[in-house]
């Protein structure tokens, strides 16, 4: 059965390589542009992880994660963060807000889907 | 306390047995208290250490109340993630080394 | 969808979010301090430098890091963004565009300037403010930059580098397997399960490392009825025999070391062979392993820190975005037949069209127009009653159609935006070169109009916005002379008027220097030495063409430089431009543009038995020749006299070549028409048969350039009719007739 993945991130160039990562990786993917619709998008999806980036209008990475934590149905959802922040004070907010696990910036094919793999069964 | 205290009873686990899945878990099994059980595991593909708790718990409550408590039809992903996380599926006890 | 088309929308993307960038620091420069404006920004930055990295684009993301950095600073309040700082910004910015468009054409960027602009940008990181827009002094006790902060524990170097390991040459003689084993404590708490991570698949992942021996701890399970499903009771003792260091068995629990308890030590020697009653816990991972392990070396790529390491890493990451998807596409190959459907993303919500695509679309409905306009006249001339359900229902089409048109429209219409933001950066760009203050204000950036109108408006805005940088405008000491303040304004405008777009600029220097304009006019013969021009005609002289090219007038303090050609692209757009100055309070250009190039409204008239359609705009009004108006002028000129002036007649039949001899004006009707240069021309047609909105079809792309004609478009009841050119024909005038072999009759 194929994995669904979630991607919430606002550029285009990144959301459109995900979408070709994850294509190609035999991953199902969803797309939304920002937190707000992240969290609309989730409702109905279903996803078995989430990939969201950090900075987003409307709703940024941290408060998108708390969203889906606090998400009766989706609280459970394996969440990775996406960002070009390697700093820990970015990790630690995105632990904190419920993150599971992280993927470091520049874009690499490689790394995100070891890290999907590694948080999903 | 819905279920009967005699004969016995079939509990259908769930596909995905996650973090949501063992609070549902643990309020199946202590409904069911008082008769025989039989787990059938047969849908399982998904298995987290939260919900293996809840059924070693459910065990050793049932072998205090002296009823039995069975596991059956287990499939392969829940035979393969208990023995990886070092659970004998057959009487729900740390596996001996 | 290759890497090729994804790095295309990232330089599309990159567009949006300079322009994005752009308007943010001139909001800031205006004294914008809500946070989301500083937010934009830092996105901006921080979006092209995640695009950048993926691509390799080293130059890029080095200056994109150093920028957000400071930016940063500004984000958290470490940075007061004021005009100094904000000068540094919007030259970054430059530079940033600069960097993206050499990554994209491969052109390549002024390196001292990106280079100064770095110094300055970790100036004021450092919390160095900028000495009036210098480069900043070496000051000694430099602060350390934000970035420099100690790196966190192991979680953030990732994964490290696999030492060269033995694997595949003893895979089934234990004895050979180097290495050694090691005993794991993982103990768990709620919150690792509360974030979505999972005991069993860490224990999956560690199993993979090598042989694994586990022991559950299930001591402090409690009772049934006393325990929270949802805590955590379970910890487990590990024994895991493994070539791989400590390290890779740490990076297992990378995403949750905070979240439990982990222990990892290297087993007593004497007890890991024999002693310990530990079996192999021998089973298949198929079902848990469903997708490969990734291959280790991709593993060995570890975040890096610094820009520089960072842009190596991206160098690498280039490469393996291709290995990755190679791989990737391999898999898919493998796995079931996937439902491209299934695969399909949120729908976006906006889709790229080509533009062909659209034209097609606008053409048709234009004839749509025409067409439901004939059919109302005929049915309006055969019916007499006027009354009748049929008008009703013409009315609704007729109010249809407008609408269809507007929607079409509207597809190409886009806001004047990227364009006024350009200019933003040419006002920095010169007047950082002339040594002039001046703040460009900008007005209506959202009126919209056709893309083709947009496209070709900006050369000859830039060039005017340079002329008012460069002669509008005084240099500082001059302004302060004079009273004003030393920072010049230019405002740059757009608004809808009467269907038309309105685009003003308007400067606070010091006007046309009328007696210079009016000598210079004189020297180059443009004007007689007498002449009697009001205030207005002779700030009108300097679109002339003979204005300009006589020398470079770059003392004076209007404008002239190229200003023909600058009025020639604007009426070649259909539209119009004028000029009003105030000595001593600066001169305000207005350009008046149709809309939309698709549609034009025309004056349909007969010339010589042929239908032809002149342009609205050009006529300035319509005339019924007298005889006693009429005046010969040498051998073939004839003049019109028009409220005691004169204006040269020109018989439009014969500049076609449509007729061998010249008609009687008399007979016919004289346009009068407003041509290159100002001057005014009557143009002679036989008939007039009305005006109406027109399609315009070009003639390039259909037939050929024909001299004289501007356009073609077809009329409701399907004939072709010419469009003409007024000033091809007025000039041509001039020359008697257009050459002869170019004569061309409308034919269908």
């Amino acid at each position: 059965m194929k994995k669904k993945v979630l991607t919430v991130d606002d550029s285009r160039t990144i959301r459109n390589m995900l979408l070709v990562t994850l294509n190609n990786a035999g991953f199902e993917t969803i797309q939304a542009e920002d937190g707000i619709e992240g969290l609309e998008v989730l409702e109905g999806c279903n996803p078995d992880v989430i990939v969201t980036d950090i900075n987003m209008p409307r709703l940024d990475g941290f408060g998108f994660i708390e969203g889906v934590r606090r998400n009766e149905k989706y609280r459970a959802v394996p969440i990775l963060v996406l960002t070009t922040e390697s700093d820990a004070e970015k990790k630690n907010r995105a632990r904190q807000a419920g993150a599971t696990g992280w993927i470091v910036k520049p874009f690499d094919p490689a790394k995100l889907i070891d890290a999907i793999e590694r948080v999903t069964a | 306390m819905a279920a009967s205290k005699t004969g016995s009873g079939t509990l259908q686990l769930s596909a995905v047995l996650d973090l949501n899945e063992a609070s549902v878990l643990h309020g199946k099994l202590t409904s069911m208290r008082g008769s025989d059980i039989v787990i059938d595991a047969s849908a399982v593909e998904r298995v987290g250490a939260q919900c293996a708790q809840v059924l070693v718990a459910g065990k050793r409550a049932w072998d205090e109340d002296q009823k039995s408590f069975l596991v059956e039809k287990a499939s392969d992903a829940f035979e393969k993630t208990m023995q990886l996380i070092g659970i004998d599926t057959n009487n729900l006890v740390a596996k001996e080394l | 969808m290759d890497m090729n088309e994804i790095k295309e929308i990232f330089f599309q993307e990159c567009e949006e979010q300079l322009a994005e960038l752009e308007s943010g620091l001139l909001k800031l420069n205006d004294g914008d301090r809500d946070p989301e404006t500083v937010n934009a920004v830092f996105r901006a930055v921080h979006s092209i430098k995640g695009g950048a990295g993926a691509f390799g684009l080293d130059d890029l993301v080095a200056f994109a890091h150093v920028f957000e950095t400071t930016l940063d600073c500004v984000r958290s309040n470490k940075l007061e963004p004021n005009h100094d700082v904000l000068k540094v910004m919007l030259k970054s910015a430059d530079v940033l565009a600069d960097l993206v468009s050499a990554s994209r054409d491969g052109g390549s960027v002024d390196e001292s300037r990106t280079r100064g602009l770095v110094k300055e940008l970790e100036a004021l990181a450092k919390g160095e403010l900028p000495a009036g827009g210098h480069e900043a002094p070496k000051a000694a006790p430099a602060a350390p930059a934000p970035k420099a902060e100690a790196p966190a524990p192991t979680d953030d170097s990732g994964f490290q580098p696999i030492p060269f390991t033995f694997e595949g040459f003893g895979d089934d003689e234990e004895p050979a397997i180097e290495g050694a084993t090691y005993e794991i404590t993982f103990k768990p708490r709620r919150e690792l399960y509360a974030k979505g991570n999972e005991a069993a698949l860490l224990l999956r992942d560690l199993s993979r490392l090598g042989e694994m021996s586990i022991n559950c701890d299930m001591e402090a399970l409690p009772a049934l009825d006393k325990m929270d499903p949802e805590a955590s009771y379970f910890a487990w003792k590990i024994s895991l025999k493994t070539t791989k260091s400590e390290d890779d068995i740490r990076a297992v629990f990378e995403f949750a070391e905070w979240d439990c308890e982990l222990e990892v030590k290297v087993a007593e020697e004497n007890t890991s062979d024999e002693e310990l009653p530990m079996t192999p816990v021998p089973f298949d991972l198929s079902i848990l392993d469903d997708s490969a392990a990734p291959a280790e070396e991709e593993k060995a790529a570890a975040p890096a820190e610094d820009p520089a390491a960072n842009a190596v890493a991206a160098a690498e990451t280039a490469t393996g975005v291709a290995k990755a998807v190679a791989r990737a596409a391999e898999r898919k190959e493998a796995a079931a037949p996937a439902t491209p459907a299934a695969a399909a993303a949120a729908a976006p919500q906006t889709i790229r069209v080509d533009l062909d695509r659209v034209d097609r679309l606008i053409n048709l409905v234009g004839e749509l127009v025409i067409n439901q306009a004939m059919l109302s006249q005929s049915v309006i001339e055969n019916d007499n009653t006027g009354t009748s359900s049929i008008n009703m229902g013409l009315e609704e089409l007729q109010q249809l159609t407008r609408e269809i048109q507007d929607s079409v429209m509207a597809i190409r219409a886009q806001p004047v935006k990227p364009v006024f933001q350009r200019m933003s950066r040419i006002v920095r760009e010169v007047a950082d070169m002339v040594g002039k203050q001046i703040r460009l204000v900008t007005e209506g950036e959202n009126t919209e109009v056709d893309k083709t109108v947009i496209d070709k408006l900006a050369e000859p805005l830039t060039h005017m916005i340079r002329n008012a940088v460069d002669h509008g405008i005084e240099s500082p000491e001059k302004r302060e002379a004079a009273g004003k303040n030393p920072e010049g304004t230019i405002k740059l405008s757009a608004k809808h008027r009467s269907g038309r777009i309105l685009i003003e600029l308007q400067d606070d220097g010091a006007g046309i220097n009328r007696e210079r304009v009016r000598q210079k006019a004189i020297d180059n013969d443009l004007i007689a030495a007498d002449a009697n021009l009001s205030d207005d005609e002779i700030d009108n002289l300097i679109f002339m063409p003979g204005f300009s090219t006589a020398d470079k007038i770059s003392d004076i303090s209007g404008r002239g430089v190229g200003m023909d050609v600058v009025k020639r692209s604007i009426q070649a757009l259909g539209g119009r431009i004028s000029i009003s100055s105030r000595p001593g309070f600066g001169s305000t250009f207005t350009m008046s543009l149709p809309l939309t190039l698709a549609v034009l409204d025309g004056m349909v008239v007969t010339v010589a038995g042929q239908t032809l359609v002149v342009p609205l705009t050009a006529i300035v009004e319509t005339l019924q020749p007298e005889t006693s108006a009429i005046h010969s002028f040498g051998a073939t000129q004839r003049l019109i006299s028009i409220r005691n002036s004169f204006c040269p007649l020109v018989d439009v039949g014969r500049v076609l070549n449509y007729r061998a001899t010249q008609a009687n004006p008399v007979e016919g009707v004289a346009l009068l028409v407003e041509s290159e240069g100002g001057g005014q021309r009557a143009l002679m047609v036989d008939a007039i048969q009305g005006q109406r909105q027109v399609v315009i079809k070009s003639l390039e792309a259909n037939y050929t350039n024909v001299p004289g004609i501007a356009a073609a478009t077809i009329l409701g009841d399907g004939r072709v009719a010419l469009i003409l050119d007024v000033d091809a024909v007025v000039a041509a005038s001039r020359g008697q007739s257009l050459k002869p072999e170019m004569s061309f009759a409308a034919t269908g």
